[in-house]
């Protein structure tokens, strides 16, 4: 839904942008794309790198790690499986109640959930192009504590 | 050959990867496959929409716009503009930095643009559905809750440590007013490996534009 939204409002944009001035819109259309070629080149790779790593491990194996009898063990690996991997919410969500129904702990799946989406380890290189390194470190070092303190906070309160 | 074997590392490795697989795991190798697809799929319904965003908020989103509803001074209003942007955006969190380099650049704060990241990438309602109807809702609602303030927090320790111009120093080189003057050739007459670089030299003092070979001719 908010896909086609976004097309749409890109779509409309670009018709204003040609209305407005056709020049200006053609190179604007010519950054775009080279923009787009830069990011394709990277991102293409990462995606095939993670298909992998996805592939590779076993499900059994991060549900062991997730279920760990200590539960600030399990909540570290959920944290930690949730930044070294992007995992569209269509799998996640589903994996996370299967985790969670075969014993995985409320807060490893809170911390696995809010890495997985606000930390990337995998998107690193191309958050560092756009921001550099130093902005791209202290953003992710951040959200990874963040995401431990709410999964704590709710392991505390559900 | 050594900067083209850096550019496209991450593809050499990912094909290096995943086509020695079937040799010791035949299923992972099609598992593999298949979810590079769906990821594959899934940007490139989105990111020619956000380049070309991207790419037009540079052209004419008029810098105070930005700096007014965005901006270091734009309180608690460019916080709430920021959420709404980020949650109803659509795509993965890499979606999002093209959008808020375009953003940052023309003038917003750095504690807005960690906000938009941040909420771009957790805060959805449509994930939100998801969520709470796999987890239930009190799990859903609770973490939503949560990440909010944490959200703040982030863009606040972020912002104290982190300058814009930390972010942007070479990005604001690009919009040299030298390189203007200059012919684009990248012909490396003057020293310098293109214009680009020539221009920062020139505005660091290193070099003089007469140093050009086509400005100096005319």
């Amino acid at each position: 839904m908010t896909t086609i939204l976004l097309i749409f409002g890109a779509g409309g944009f670009l018709a204003w942008s040609f209305k407005k001035d056709v020049t200006k819109t053609k190179d604007t259309l010519k950054n775009a794309l080279v923009m787009m070629k830069e990011m394709l080149i990277e991102i293409v790779g990462i995606m095939a790198i993670i298909g992998w790593v996805l592939a590779i491990i076993p499900e059994s194996y991060i549900r062991n790690l997730l279920g760990s009898a200590n539960e600030f063990v399990s909540t570290l690996w959920g944290a930690l499986i949730g930044t070294v991997t992007i995992i569209p919410a269509f799998i996640a969500f589903p994996l996370s109640k299967s985790l969670y129904t075969s014993g995985a702990n409320l807060t490893a799946i809170a911390a696995f959930i809010t890495t997985l989406t606000m930390v990337g380890f995998a998107t690193f290189p191309i958050e560092k192009k756009y921001f550099k390194k130093k902005f791209s470190i202290v953003r992710n070092i951040t959200a990874f504590f963040m995401a431990i303190i709410i999964a704590i906070l709710m392991g505390v309160i559900l | 050959m050594i900067e083209k074997i850096k550019k496209y590392k991450f593809i050499i490795i990912a094909g290096l990867l995943i086509f020695t697989t079937p040799i010791y795991n035949p299923n992972a190798f099609f598992e593999a496959l298949n979810i590079t697809k769906g990821f594959f799929l899934e940007m490139l319904q989105i990111m020619p929409a956000i380049m070309i965003i991207s790419a037009l908020i540079n052209q004419w989103v008029p810098r105070e716009v930005i700096i007014k509803h965005f901006g270091d001074g734009s309180g608690i209003k460019g916080k709430i503009y920021s959420f709404i942007i980020g949650s109803f955006s659509a795509g993965p969190i890499y979606a999002a930095f093209p959008v808020t380099h375009s953003l940052l650049k023309k003038g917003a704060s750095v504690a807005n643009t960690v906000i938009i990241i941040s909420s771009w990438a957790v805060i959805k309602i449509v994930m939100f559905m998801v969520e709470s109807s796999f987890l239930g809702i009190s799990f859903a609602l609770t973490r939503y809750l949560l990440t909010i303030p944490a959200i703040l927090v982030m863009s606040f320790f972020v912002s104290k440590i982190v300058s814009r111009e930390e972010i942007l120093d070479e990005t604001e080189e690009n919009y040299n007013p030298v390189l203007e003057k200059l012919p684009g050739m990248n012909c490396g007459a003057c020293g310098s490996k293109n214009c680009e670089a020539f221009a920062n030299d020139v505005q660091k003092g290193d070099k003089v534009l007469t140093d050009c070979v086509y400005i100096n001719e005319s």
